[in-house]
């Protein structure tokens, strides 16, 4: 390996913080009611694969650095997302006046 | 030359499909008359081009399709298959023929009733396994459609159970098929070489047993004959003719051809229970017939008892047996079409099929006195009186089994015997007695009979009898038959005979006496 | 760090920087088709209605030419090994092509009497083409996420399409909302994968790594995987979206998500199981085992009760998948032909009877079972495409469909899956009856017993515009749905040539052989 290891913090840290967040994101997927937060948890789990793929890619693959263009494309396909996923969320508040999933249910869930 | 038995009907049926404008019914039925004719015609050039003493495939044509999958286009025909392409022809014709002023879209009618007629045609030639389950199950959905459009009031419920208990039974015969071919790692579907012995006793008997459920469902057999009833009793006349002479032969034909041809070892193992199956299913087709109170259902019944012979035939395996299945298929086509067409006159004329109601219809002025002739005729040919085709198939039937399994052909006899009884009962019933003077009402049954019942015109009955013609014609000359399909019957026990005898099973062994 | 160092391979050197491009040319047809449909859509409305559809018919039917000059061509990777023009590729490609171009025929109509924008619908199901042709290809985790996202985002936004329909909009959130979590939980298992090997994003560095490791991390990535792979092909138990997106969603664009979409998700579980994950081959084969008997049981039972006929076809459709993962199973060179058969059969079939369910739509807004009582007095041809469509899906002789099911229960059989293919067996009995039932609807029922709906039915008229090319790609499907099975021959030529010339096929095939002796 070419590059310096940050060695003082092992990638398992990296890689637990990564889970936590992922989980975290997981967790709020389940629960929430407001699609707007569904949308944010969304959000968390792919941080915590950004979190993952800059951790591989700095400890392991010096020097291709895929992970992290992984990740500038993780980010970029994020922000698409969200972007369709609000967009189709106003035009859903349009019609019902209400975000709340629980409401959304002129279709059998 | 057996292509054109397939093409004809189905370039008739498209034909019809395709025929310009909006034509009368008289002339789409005329068109329907030709092509049917056309098919018998050819059938019977088939019949003259055929060599009865050869026991082979014959008149062969073969056509790769699909290779992947080893379906290919191989039609055969032998001394078992020429009968009921006869019959198949016959009786289609017949039924178009006693299809008179059906109440609506006859185009789509008539199209379906030849393209029946060309897959069961189709069934019968196939000598590759794909190739007759795909005619197998062509025949399933027109004739679903034509139980469901021309039946009677409760013809959705008797349409959807016919279905699903054939598709059950063609995909059961479908799995034994892929099994049979797979299992012994060759991937062949053709009927030529028997492939079963390479393959243990358990998976034999399993594929046997997934395949006499399939076709017992369709023949139909005891406890699988539940939709039989209700589809004839929905069915129109014609309809009922068709299943009853036709369809129900396809399960017969694959009982023999494919379950007791494909697997020779495992069918020796499992006679004994067959024929056993084979009188329970006689008995009870008859007993039930005998509880019956509607004329069609009555009928309906008699062909689950009829049909049991032909399985106790099989289990038999000799070659009298056989021919006694073969004769059995012919007359059961021939009689029990019979039955129908008379039931569907006096059905047409007085408006009711009960027996509780129906009374006298032989009197000779206000009644039906040739239809009842010739339905007295027709039951008695059913109950096996001799000089009719039914005596010389019973005979042959019961003489060749009862050395193997003595009990299970007493019981038949007996259910024969209980056959006379209830088609005694519905004679006696329906037809003797006096006619009353003032129509009846029966407020049970809701039925009515008039007392002044409409003459019926010769037309009519001109199928009936025809076909009652040949019944006494073969009843009375069975040889011309019998040497068709003598040496195909033969043929067909050889290897049963041959496995049984490495196996140190007795057979027994008879000869045409 | 011991657990992911172990595997830590030397960065490979790029030896050459050959891109050859070539191999996305059928791509770029579509790209410059879509970019030519926004253009054109800036013109307004009217130039757009006019000129949007030859467009598109001129991609797409271009990207199906430079699809068929790639078959059988030498096999060179692509964009360092992120795409690969195999046999496989080309075919799944093909077939998403046409049924973006068969989709595109029925939907003029159907947008225009929306009231939308053209051009846009057009653009975007252009998009979900481009990445649905991308996935069938791409063998870099990577390029299969970047695909799979392009797909699924314009799926999102066809099937919220329908701006003023509420139900549309909610279709789209739920679709949106399963989509994105699954697409999160793949990236999850990608960027373990991405671990695993030590900084390798390919197929086959991943291939190579899974084979020498097996870790609970190893099998953490792999479920991760395999739950997206599921849901994109709509497996049970990830199938919850489908029914709800499929009614809610626009007839065109449901007819589109069923078939393109759906065949860039076998096309991936092709490349993700059979060349990624053969190491695994026992773990995910039982686990697709599984969601098959599932798919067929639940999605074909299911259908049974369902009243709105764009349900019955999502959950039929999840029985098909069912029945194309038998296929998918084995493993086995049958196997592998079947699966494509099937997808090119289901191409026509399914997207024939979408094809009658818009005209009938069309004409009488509904798409209630019940509604259909009746219709053969007044639409003959609806009653007899869809009737042959039907009958061709549950598999009754001697339509296309028989032909393909028929030797998927072959292969499966052949490769001693007794269970799938008596389940397989089983359900297209009960497929049967739900299918006749709508024939019974629509054949059986008398006048007298008709529907409101076709009791009040319109003139039939060909002449708005859009209608022709509806009945165009309505005919066309219908006839290769009844003609196709007799003439299937060529069919299951093409579909053998398809395994025989994909290596990673060959090599899961040849790999499988000594199993299947022993």
């Amino acid at each position: 390996m070419s590059l310096e290891l940050p060695t003082t913090i092992p990638l398992q840290a990296y890689l637990v913080l990564a889970a936590l967040l992922f989980c975290t994101g997981v967790w709020g997927l389940i629960n929430s009611r407001n699609a707007v937060r569904v949308l944010m948890s969304i959000e968390l789990m792919l941080n915590g694969v950004n979190i993952n793929l800059m951790a591989f890619s700095s400890y392991l693959d010096g020097q291709l650095i895929r992970g992290q263009v992984f990740a500038i494309f993780v980010i970029c396909v994020a922000a698409a997302e969200a972007a369709v996923g609000l967009a189709i969320l106003l035009s859903l508040y349009r019609n019902r006046e209400t975000v709340d999933m629980e409401r959304f249910n002129l279709l059998r869930w | 030359m057996l292509s054109l038995l397939l093409l004809i009907p189905f370039g008739g049926a498209l034909l019809l499909a395709l025929w310009p404008g909006n034509p009368a019914q008289g002339r789409m039925r005329t068109i329907t008359l030709v092509v049917l004719g056309l098919q018998l015609a050819w059938s019977l050039v088939v019949l003259a081009r055929f060599d009865p003493g050869n026991s082979a495939m014959q008149l062969q044509e073969s056509l790769g399709w699909v290779g992947s999958l080893g379906l290919d286009y191989r039609l055969g025909i032998d001394g078992l298959s020429l009968p009921l392409v006869l019959i198949n022809g016959a009786l289609t014709l017949v039924s178009a023929i006693c299809t008179r002023d059906i109440d609506k879209r006859p185009r789509f009618y008539f199209a379906l009733l030849m393209v029946i007629s060309g897959a069961v045609n189709g069934a019968f030639l196939a000598e590759n396994l794909l190739l007759f389950f795909l005619f197998y199950e062509l025949e399933l959905i027109p004739l679903w459609a034509l139980i469901s459009i021309w039946g009677g009031t409760n013809r959705a419920y008797a349409a959807t159970k016919f279905l699903i208990f054939t598709a059950v039974s063609g995909m059961l015969i479908l799995g034994a098929f892929l099994g049979l071919a797979l299992f012994t790692g060759n991937a062949d579907f053709s009927l030529a070489p028997i492939t079963s012995e390479q393959l243990s006793m358990g998976s034999q008997l399993l594929l046997l047993g997934a395949l006499l459920i399939g076709f017992g469902i369709k023949i139909p057999l005891f406890p699988f004959h539940n939709w039989l009833p209700d589809a004839h009793t929905q069915a129109s006349t014609p309809v009922s003719v068709l299943l009853a002479g036709v369809l129900l032969k396809l399960g017969t034909y694959g009982l023999l051809r494919f379950c007791l041809g494909l697997f020779p070892e495992a069918w020796v193992q499992l006679a004994p229970a067959l024929a056993i199956w084979a009188a329970i299913s006689v008995l009870f087709g008859s007993l039930a017939a005998i509880a019956q109170k509607d004329m069609k259902r009555m009928v309906a019944y008699s062909s689950v008892g009829h049909m049991g012979y032909i399985l106790l035939a099989s289990a038999a395996a000799t070659p009298v047996a056989m021919l006694g299945a073969v004769f059995q298929m012919v007359s059961h086509g021939l009689i029990s079409a019979l039955l129908f067409l008379l039931v569907g006159i006096v059905y047409r004329k007085t408006g009711t099929r009960d027996l509780a109601v129906l009374h006298g219809l032989l009197n000779p002025e206000r009644g039906l006195p040739f239809t009842g002739s010739l339905m007295i005729l027709g039951v008695m040919a059913s109950a096996g009186m001799p000089g009719m085709a039914g005596f010389i198939s019973e005979f042959l039937v019961f003489r060749g089994s009862i050395s193997a399994f003595p009990l299970a052909t007493l019981l038949s006899m007996v259910g024969s015997g209980l056959t006379a009884v209830y088609f005694l009962l519905l004679v006696n019933r329906a037809f003797f007695g006096r006619l009353a003077v003032t129509a009846i009402t029966d407020p049970v049954v809701h039925g009515r009979l008039d007392v002044n019942l409409a003459a019926v015109a010769p037309r009519e009955t001109i199928p009936a009898m025809a076909l009652a013609i040949g019944v006494v014609v073969i009843g009375l000359l069975p040889a011309g038959l019998g040497r068709l399909s003598e040496t195909a019957a033969t043929a067909m026990v050889q290897l049963p005979a041959l496995t049984a005898a490495l196996h140190g099973v007795a057979l027994p062994s008879g000869g045409l006496g | 760090m011991t657990l992911i160092g172990a595997y830590a391979v030397v960065a490979p050197t790029i030896t050459s920087l050959q891109l050859n491009a070539g191999a996305i040319a059928p791509e770029m047809a579509v790209l410059i088709a879509l970019l030519a449909c926004l253009v054109v859509d800036l013109a307004g409305e009217g130039v757009a209605s006019r000129w949007v559809p030859p467009i598109c018919y001129a991609g797409l039917l271009s990207a199906l030419v430079l699809l068929a000059l790639q078959w059988d061509a030498p096999l060179e990777p692509s964009f360092l090994g992120s795409f690969l023009a195999d046999n496989l590729a080309v075919a799944f490609r093909a077939v998403v092509a046409g049924s973006t171009l068969l989709s595109l025929l029925i939907s003029w109509r159907y947008v225009e009497s929306s009231g939308t924008p053209v051009g846009e619908y057009a653009a975007i199901l252009l998009a979900a083409t481009l990445g649905a042709m991308f996935l069938c290809g791409s063998t870099d985790l990577i390029s299969i996420f970047i695909s799979l996202e392009t797909l699924s985002v314009s799926s999102y936004l066809l099937s919220g399409y329908m701006k003023r329909d509420a139900r549309s909009a909610e279709a789209a959130l739920k679709y949106l909302l399963v989509g994105s979590a699954a697409a999160a939980v793949f990236l999850y298992g990608a960027s373990l994968l991405y671990g695993l090997t030590g900084g390798g994003t390919g197929l086959d560095a991943v291939a190579l790594a899974l084979k020498t490791s097996e870790t609970p991390v190893t099998a953490l990535a792999l479920v991760f995987v395999l739950a997206t792979v599921a849901f994109k092909i709509a497996a049970v138990p990830f199938h919850q979206w489908t029914p709800d997106v499929y009614e809610g969603s626009p007839t065109p664009v449901v007819a589109f998500l069923s078939v393109g979409s759906k065949a860039a998700g076998f096309a991936l579980a092709l490349r993700l199981l059979v060349g990624c994950f053969d190491s695994f081959e026992t773990q995910w084969k039982l686990l697709f085992t599984v969601l098959a008997i599932l798919s067929m049981t639940l999605g074909n039972v299911v259908a049974l009760a369902q009243t709105s006929m764009k349900r019955m076809l999502a959950y039929s459709s999840i029985g098909q998948a069912g029945f194309v993962m038998i296929g998918l199973v084995c493993g086995t060179e049958d196997g592998f032909s079947a699966m494509v058969l099937y997808m090119a059969a289901y191409l026509f079939m399914n997207l024939g009877a979408f094809a009658c369910i818009i005209l009938f739509s069309l004409r009488t807004g509904s798409d209630r079972i019940s509604d259909y009582a009746g219709l053969y007095q007044k639409d003959p041809l609806i009653t007899l495409g869809l009737s042959l469509c039907l009958l061709s899906l549950g598999g009754i002789p001697p339509m296309l469909g028989f032909f393909g099911k028929i030797y998927l229960f072959f292969a499966g059989w052949a490769d001693h899956q007794y269970l799938l293919v008596v389940v397989g067996l089983i359900t297209s009995v009960v497929s049967i009856y739900y299918y006749i039932s709508v024939i019974k609807m629509m054949v059986v029922k008398e006048p007298q017993e008709a529907s409101d709906a076709v009791k009040s039915y319109p003139d039939i008229t060909w002449s708005v515009a859009g209608m022709p090319s509806l009945r165009t790609a309505l005919v066309a499907c219908v006839l290769i749905t009844a003609v196709g099975g007799v003439l299937s021959n060529p069919l299951f030529n093409w579909a053998s040539a398809t395994v025989a010339g994909t290596p990673m096929l060959q090599r899961a095939i040849a790999s499988a052989l000594p199993v299947a002796l022993g």
